[in-house]
């Protein structure tokens, strides 16, 4: 048989991006085994990795085709998905450095396993087919266990890790086992095939509980309750900066897998799936801001928060229309920059053995670092959602199609749990600004405040002229 | 299916002898203990505490790696069976598979997970 | 009663009997080693269905590997040996009603799917299936194949990782 009709250039140029980021990991990896005390290095050829990943994304972005047989997506979506979770990754890098140095832990594996997850992330967001997927996500994960065991010696570390792995590889037993029946009753993995046989497909009950089981695997990795239990002791026992980049980067890959295998290719509507999708959307809303707000400790607030904006994002999903998925590429961009960024400042100002995380620490903060006080409170009006804001625009177009799919009701709650949200996010702001308190505290890290400010800057332009995103979103949907 | 009447066999035979003999031994060997007989090195040192303790997680790494490189054995091995047919292009992909946990076996090894001292 | 339904039936209750050991032994260690007839017997029902390639693999992988880890996370754990499992049913009634409504949903689903049939002449003559797993991870799958040694290699580094000497400060991991 002839090898070459299953790999050409475009296969090559299709999966550019991936290839450079594997080849930068295996040459971090190496250096990180044959040279001592290398961390410095490891971190740069990070650093450069997934620069030279983000150009062959940038320059990727025009085409549009499929590369090895259909099973990877290139340009447009893939495209995009890819540069927000390497840019994603650059901010979570940089962040990292500062922290794993204050905290005297500082091991070049970690920069590799970050790469490493992203490179699973990148294949997450251009699968053309449910094995890509598997794959990527099972990269991602693994990645991410072990970050968030990554101090060994602290127990609530070690809590995380375990937690997060045991309901982890359950998650993605149902996942795969929803796959298996999916293959079992179409006959193909592929997303495009499988959209092909709709809606005949949909008369057999197994093939529905197929797309149940992958709908349960999914919503574990995007946090939406009911599989939400995981979130607030993996979140506030992993290492804050992994928190960071597991918040921000791990959530958008999961919604960008979420949209490919329910929404782009196949157009599906199926009603019984939809009104699936929007009762989760609603109890996550519900569930998540309803337990942030009994919250003291800064991290678990943000671990409830991320169930909530889950929610939101869900909405997107349930009404099924464009404007829903350019709503959560959108609300993913906003989300991403506001958490790495409120988990940037905690990073800075967290102590040993997570000290200096509740909102008791906090008081008085308005004082002590003026900029830094300014910055949170800036993401917090961002992760409420007040203009001009970045998180205002995301939620406006999540809301608009859920009007526009007729789910008014999903809208609804949206905004009124949105309300309640408002009470624990100003309730820090007022606790910087108008309680007395703090004690001085040392000089903090330019390349941490640098990178805050970047996220902070980039919220607010979002928020101003969000047609800088939203012309690209139009022109790839 | 026909092909693997032989090795059905093989499980059936390998039962059959296994039980007959174990008891057959039972009713025909003679069985006389004492507690002499019955000590865990009969004329060695006496057992000074249970043989079940905790194990070193030295011992964990080796389980782990072996089975990670089992994986790396059965994508060998469907590869293997059309080794020809599947030509150049399928060694060369091979090669590059191996190389990318060839890659990490040096890492472990520099590391020095699988020291002992 | 033909070969192939005496080698079946012989081979589910290997699986079946062996699983129900596993489930109610209160020795961990005699659990696990159940668990080894239950792969075994699991191999033997995919070679009945053709299935060769998985059935390798359930031995070389679950029988190989699997359980000589499940041993080792025994052993390595103090307590577990001493430990009473508690195999005891907590409440019956209610378990009944679900492992039956269970079970009667998973068997009619099964029972009423319109399962894919390959229509291709090849597949339906083929005696063996690792030849065309061999095929199609050097052709279609060929991506697949690259990144599972991509997941290997994450596993690898990050079971070393999870398992290196701790001595964070001198700098030389593991």
């Amino acid at each position: 048989m002839d090898m070459m009709e299953y790999f050409s250039n475009a296969d090559l140029v299709g999966s550019s991006p991936i290839l450079a980021l594997g080849t930068f990991s295996l040459i971090a990896l190496l250096v990180n085994s044959l040279v001592k005390n290398s961390q410095k290095i490891v971190f740069w050829v990070c650093v450069a990795g997934v620069v030279v990943s983000l150009w062959f994304a940038f320059d990727n972005f025009e085409l549009n085709h499929t590369a090895f047989s259909d099973m990877l997506l290139v340009g447009g979506y893939a495209s995009f998905y890819s540069i927000l979770f390497l840019v994603i990754t650059l901010f979570a890098l940089f962040l990292s450095v500062p922290y794993l140095e204050k905290e005297e832990y500082h091991l070049g594996e970690y920069y590799i396993l970050i790469i490493l997850s992203t490179i699973g992330m990148m294949l997450m967001g251009s699968a053309g087919d449910l094995i890509t997927i598997f794959l990527g996500i099972e990269i991602m994960s693994v990645a991410f266990y072990v970050l968030a065991g990554y101090f060994r010696t602290k127990l609530s570390s070690n809590e995380s890790a375990l937690k997060y792995f045991l309901l982890g590889a359950f998650a993605t037993g149902f996942l795969l086992y929803g796959i298996a029946l999916i293959y079992g009753t179409t006959g193909t993995t592929n997303l495009i095939r499988i959209a092909a046989q709709y809606p005949q497909a949909f008369m057999d009950p197994l093939h529905l509980i197929g797309w149940g089981l992958v709908l349960i695997g999914f919503s574990f990795k995007v946090a939406a309750v009911p599989f939400h239990m995981w979130v607030p002791d993996v979140y506030e026992g992993a290492p804050t900066s992994v928190t960071a980049f597991m918040s921000t980067g791990g959530k958008a890959a999961a919604f960008s897998a979420f949209i490919l295998a329910f929404s782009v290719p196949m157009s599906m509507h199926d009603p019984k799936l939809t009104m699936v999708i929007a009762i989760l959307a609603a109890a996550s809303m519900l569930i998540g801001n309803w337990f942030g707000l009994s919250q003291t400790n800064l991290k678990r607030m943000l671990a409830y928060s991320s169930i909530a904006h889950a929610g939101y994002m869900l909405i997107g999903i349930a009404s099924g229309t464009q404007l829903g998925q350019q709503g959560i590429t959108f609300y993913l961009v906003s989300y991403g920059l506001t958490n790495l960024g409120a988990f940037g400042v905690i990073a800075m100002l967290e102590k040993e053995n997570g000290k200096n995380l509740s909102y008791e620490d906090y008081a008085g903060l308005a004082r002590t670092k003026p900029a830094l006080a300014a910055l949170l409170s800036m993401f917090m009006f961002s992760l409420t959602g007040i203009p001009p804001f970045a998180g205002f625009v995301g939620k406006y177009y999540l809301f608009a199609s859920a009007v526009q799919s007729n789910l008014t009701w999903l809208a609804i709650l949206g905004v009124i749990t949105s309300l309640f949200s408002t009470y624990y996010y100003l309730r820090i702001v007022v606790y910087m600004y108008f309680r007395e308190g703090g004690e001085e505290l040392p000089p903090l890290s330019r390349i941490s405040f640098a990178t805050v400010v970047l996220s902070g800057i980039g919220i607010v332009v979002l928020g101003i002229v969000p047609s800088l995103i939203l012309d690209v979103l139009k022109s790839m949907f | 299916m026909q092909a693997y009447i032989p090795i059905f066999l093989m499980i059936g035979v390998g039962l059959f002898l296994g039980i007959t003999f174990l008891t057959l031994q039972r009713f025909l060997g003679p069985h006389r203990p004492n507690p002499e007989k019955l000590s865990t090195y009969e004329s060695g040192m006496p057992p000074v505490r249970t043989a079940r303790e905790r194990f070193s997680v030295k011992y964990y790494m080796v389980a782990v790696l072996f089975i990670l490189f089992d994986i790396e054995v059965i994508f060998l091995y469907p590869w293997a069976v059309n080794f020809r047919a599947l030509g150049v292009f399928g060694y060369i992909e091979m090669i590059l598979f191996i190389l990318i946990l060839l890659i990490g076996y040096i890492y472990i090894l520099k590391k020095g997970a699988l020291q002992w001292d | 009663m033909n070969l192939y339904e005496i080698v079946f039936y012989f081979f589910a209750i290997v699986t079946v009997g062996s699983a129900a050991v596993v489930v109610f032994s209160r020795n961990i260690i005699y659990s696990a080693f159940s668990l080894l007839f239950t792969f075994f017997g699991v191999a033997g029902l995919y070679v009945l269905l053709n299935a060769d390639f998985l059935a390798v693999t359930q031995l070389l992988i679950y029988v190989g590997g699997i359980l000589v880890l499940l041993l080792f996370g025994v052993m390595l754990t103090s307590n577990t040996i001493s430990v009473e499992l508690k195999t005891g049913t907590l409440h019956i009634l209610p378990a009944t009603i679900l492992v039956a409504l269970l079970v009667g949903l998973l068997t009619a689903t099964f029972w009423t799917a319109d399962w894919f049939m390959s229509k291709r002449a090849s597949d339906i003559a083929a005696q063996t299936t690792s030849k065309e797993i061999g095929d199609a991870l050097v052709t279609t799958h060929l991506l697949p194949f690259e990144i599972a040694s991509i997941i290997l290699l994450v596993a690898i580094v990050g079971a070393a990782m999870m398992a290196r000497r701790e001595n964070p400060k001198s700098q030389i991991p593991i």
